[in-house]
């Protein structure tokens, strides 16, 4: 055995092969991450199981180029530290506007392309992104209604989706994205799970539109856009009477094309109540590492996960 | 600003940041003595250190420093 996956084998003692495999590839790709992948993997809640089903999905999707997707990780770890460091001087995020997000990122298809695979990559680095995905699995798809419609805003690398489109309760799934970089990804990652891939639009969130579903699926998506508030009410009126949101966004997470910052989970519950939906299951997850007292006490990323119902 | 004051200045900040670190706070402490020493925490040390000595740090520097001394002394250098 190579020295290489030794020393993955020591950073995840408990991993399973494929996602030794990845962690392997990883620090070859960016050694100076060790110390995070050893952090996270040392925590309590890494479930090997859900890593390893997790991990196996990544390595199909990534294929023969899981270096370049490892590189990829890298360059967006270095974003985001970027944008931290303008977080923490300035008390804001660095954009203000949509359409600054939308040309610097969703329009710039190579862009998109490294910050998707980056992003795939950190389902299974980051401890919240992989406790929310695992949320979705095992929490939210669960309890939707046997044949349900579900539709999926803003699906960047397609996990979620394809998670829900396999599912046994849904019926029809379908996905919007203004990112038609986002839209190839989400067909990338169907074919290499060896699934058809569902009807996907290049659509706005905002764009009017007659049809309704009863499941919805906005995962980091509010801190993308200028009215938070008027984007729930949209959520709200494209469900059905009796349909389910699985709405996730982060406090204080800067990012590249993050422009509304929420300081407080409260204050995401706050506004998906203030859209007329019930909120009915809460999922807070800290950033790597950190409990919920410290990452409130710090400012630190807490992905803040409701599971919403529309009453009417 | 001499070297002890800047380190004590900086300890404070250590102290106040990683409340789980409980050792000693001497140049040499570097991040991979400090659990809660991410490089997300990092920022927050520097950009801290930033306000409590009135000095701004490149983000080569932000990065790139060894140890706490090696901050202490930058931050000497900053302050003239
Ligand atoms: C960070 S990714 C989220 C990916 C995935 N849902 C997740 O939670 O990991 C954000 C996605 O939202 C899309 N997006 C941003 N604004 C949108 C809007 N107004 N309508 C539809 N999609 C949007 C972006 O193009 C991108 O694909």
């Amino acid at each position: 055995m190579s020295a290489a996956v030794d020393a993955a084998r020591e950073i995840a003692p408990g991993a399973g092969p494929a996602t030794t495999r990845l962690i392997e590839a990883q620090m070859r790709a960016f050694p100076e991450h060790e110390a995070a992948l050893r952090k996270r993997f040392a925590l309590a809640d890494a479930d090997p199981i859900f890593c390893e089903t997790l991990a196996g999905m990544i390595e199909r999707i990534a294929g023969e180029t899981l270096a370049a997707v490892c590189d990829d990780y890298r360059w967006l770890a270095g974003a985001v530290l970027e944008e931290e460091l303008f977080f923490r001087r300035e008390g804001r995020y660095r954009l203000t506007s949509f359409a600054e997000a939308e040309a610097l990122v969703y329009a710039d298809a190579a862009y998109m392309t490294r910050y998707m695979n980056g992003l795939l990559l950190s389902q299974l680095w980051w401890a919240n992104h992989t406790a929310v995905l695992a949320w979705f699995r095992d929490r939210y798809l669960p309890a939707n209604r046997p044949g349900a419609r579900h539709l999926e805003v803003g699906p960047g690398h397609g996990l979620f989706l394809h998670l829900a489109a396999s599912d046994a309760r849904t019926s029809e799934a379908t996905g919007w994205d203004v990112s038609p970089a986002s839209l190839d990804q989400v067909r990338h990652t169907f074919a290499a799970l060896g699934k058809a891939p569902p009807p996907l639009s290049l659509v706005n969130l905002f764009e009017p539109s007659p049809e309704q579903f009863d499941s919805i699926c906005f995962s980091e998506v509010l801190e993308h856009l200028e009215t938070p508030a008027k984007a729930l009410a949209r959520v709200h009126d494209l469900l059905a009477p009796g349909g389910r949101a699985f709405i996730n966004a982060p406090v204080n997470s800067p990012a590249p094309d993050h422009i509304t910052l929420f300081s407080t989970p409260e204050a995401i519950v706050e506004l998906v109540s203030g859209a007329g939906l019930v909120v009915e299951e809460l999922l807070l997850a800290p950033s790597t590492g950190a409990s919920l007292e410290r990452a409130r006490k710090f400012a630190l990323a807490i992905s803040t996960v409701i599971i919403a119902r529309r009453a009417d | 600003m001499d070297d002890a004051a800047i380190l004590a200045g900086l300890e404070e900040i250590i102290r106040e940041l990683f409340d789980d670190y409980d050792g000693p706070v001497t140049p040499a402490l570097a991040a991979a003595d400090v659990e809660q020493w991410d490089s997300l925490a990092n920022v927050q040390l520097m950009v801290l250190a930033e306000r409590t000595f009135a000095v701004r740090f490149t983000t080569a520097e932000i990065s790139g420093l060894a140890n706490l001394g090696e901050l202490a002394a930058l931050i000497r250098a900053k302050q003239g």
